[in-house]
């Protein structure tokens, strides 16, 4: 076992540990009290620190593995949600269904995370009819009061808009039907489920905008 | 009771078990790396043995590493006559360059990583900046973090060579945690920088471990720091720093396979720091720092810091 006494006695201070002499009574009470007060001081700074520390720690954990806040950039999803709104966004254990405000990430059209809404999970066939400006989910039109304008014709033609969704994943669209790059855009397509990164919950920010999704 | 804590003292079980688990930990996430995710996508393959035993691994080793603690000898009053007054000399041993061999050489290997990052930031602030001008939507990260990751590698470099200098020579008493506690802060926005390089990446095996490992260096030397200001919690932080080494392993492979020579570079820095503590720490946790001079007589009704803050 390491001797401490034997192996400093080389370069330290000879204040603080001068072998074999103890200090005078009365140096050593104003030592004690110097050394308590620096303590106290010391002390409150450093847990002080320790909690930002530690508060970092769990904020990014918890975002990481529970829930996140994201900001919502472009218009694909007015008038549910706009440019700029900071939304809470919940990840753990979370299953895709329809009609879920999701957010996820499709590499083939951009690194960074886009918001859209679940038409159809696996299994269910999706037909886009821009002629009566509706979508059909197994053959019934499904009641969409949430999108901003009626359907029209995208630019680039019409996409994919007649599929069954395959095994493990959903298909998406934008509320602002006509400003939407979503799964009718073949850069995008159908969507794998591993893809999702949480649900989103209610818009946090601003506070005129706050809802439930 | 007694012959379990004689077979667990000193610093060998600590290292070993560190040593072990982190090499299996590594190699394990280079498997995983090699099987566990779809070709193409780069999405993760449910339930991959590699992912499984990779993170059953890891569960095992912190679960072991709290058993190590328990049975870790911890001397029960530094307080006492011809002791230190508080825990901030236990990292001292002259005859030992071990310890500070490798803070320093951590301290090293963390400013290297500072050209990494300013190269990393600069060139995301230019391509923010371009879109920015060209009225198209600018990429997420715009490169900040990155920079300031940069300026928190130099005070990392700064609190290392500190620490370093105070396992030869003490100095003054009460005052290493503000080195220590430079690291421990500065991992914060480290944290941040790779939280948001990867806030967008739906495979959470991407940067989760790496997450964790910063959140373990960071604990890690915050609890270091205050083993300098009467808060000391001399076991959990000898477990934080195995779980540091353990969980640096698996985060080190991936940083180097996507050639992140800033993260490989930052989270050896960390790796060495905690192999430093493992080193030193144990023995002289048993033999705590004894120093001439006689400690202050205690006031009445003062409970020492060692019985208010220790997990004694």
């Amino acid at each position: 076992m390491e001797n401490w006494e034997t192996k400093t006695e080389e370069g330290q201070d000879p204040e603080e540990l001068r072998p074999g002499q103890a200090a005078p009574e009365e140096d050593a009470e104003q030592s004690g009290a110097k050394l308590r007060r620096e303590a106290s001081d010391g002390r409150d700074l450093y847990l002080n620190m320790r909690v930002l520390v530690v508060m970092m720690g769990a904020f990014v954990l918890l975002f990481t593995f529970v829930a996140r806040v994201i900001v919502v950039s472009g218009p694909s999803m007015e008038n549910t949600l706009f440019g700029g709104d900071l939304i809470l966004v919940w990840s753990a254990g979370y299953v895709p269904k329809q009609g879920d405000v999701v957010v996820l990430t499709q590499e083939s059209y951009q690194e960074d995370s886009i918001v859209k809404r679940v038409i159809a999970v696996e299994g269910q066939r999706v037909d886009v009819d821009y002629g009566v400006g509706a979508v059909y989910v197994d053959g019934v039109p499904i009641e969409e009061d949430y999108i901003k304008e009626p359907m029209r014709l995208p630019g680039w033609g019409e996409g994919i808009n007649h599929v069954t969704v395959p095994e493990g994943c959903i298909f998406v669209m934008g509320d602002n039907r006509n400003d939407s790059a979503d799964s009718r855009w073949p850069d995008i397509g159908i969507v794998d489920t591993r893809c999702v990164i949480g649900h989103g919950l209610v818009v946090l920010f601003p506070f005129h905008h706050w809802k439930g999704l | 009771m007694g012959l379990m804590k004689k077979s667990v003292s000193g610093r060998a079980p600590w290292l070993v078990c560190a040593l072990a688990a982190g090499l299996t930990a590594a190699a394990l996430r280079k498997w995983q790396l090699a099987s566990a995710f779809e070709e193409g996508t780069g999405l993760a393959i449910p339930m991959a043995p590699a992912s499984v035993t990779l993170a059953c691994l890891l569960v095992m080793a912190a679960a072991w590493f709290m058993i190590l603690t328990t049975y870790q000898p911890v001397s029960k009053r530094p307080w006492s006559v011809g002791q230190a007054h508080r825990w901030d000399l236990v990292f001292l041993d002259a005859g030992d360059p071990v310890y500070p061999i490798l803070v320093v050489l951590a301290a090293f290997v963390a400013v290297a990583s500072i050209p990494f990052l300013l190269k990393t930031g600069m060139g995301q602030w230019q391509a923010y900046r371009a879109a920015v001008k060209a009225h198209i939507q600018p990429p997420s990260n715009n490169g900040i973090l990155a920079m300031a990751t940069a300026a928190g590698a130099l005070l990392s470099f700064l609190g290392l060579l500190q620490m370093g200098r105070d396992g030869l020579h003490a100095g003054r008493r009460g005052k290493g945690g503000f080195a220590a506690a430079l690291p421990g802060v500065a991992g914060c926005v480290w944290l941040m920088g790779s939280f948001r390089a990867h806030a967008a990446n739906p495979v959470r095996w991407d940067y989760a471990p790496q997450l964790i490992a910063i959140v373990c260096g960071m604990l890690l030397y915050m609890d270091f720091a205050g083993m300098s200001t009467g808060a000391a919690r001399p076991r959990r932080l000898l477990w934080l720093a195995a779980m540091t080494a353990v969980m640096s392993a698996p985060a080190l492979v991936s940083a180097a396979a996507w050639e992140n020579w800033a993260d490989v570079l930052l989270l050896t820095a960390q790796t060495l720091t905690a192999a430093a503590v493992l080193w030193r720490l144990p023995p002289n946790l048993e033999n705590p720092p004894k120093l001439k001079r006689t400690p202050p007589p205690r006031q009445p009704g003062e409970a020492s810091i060692q019985e208010e803050t220790t997990d004694e």
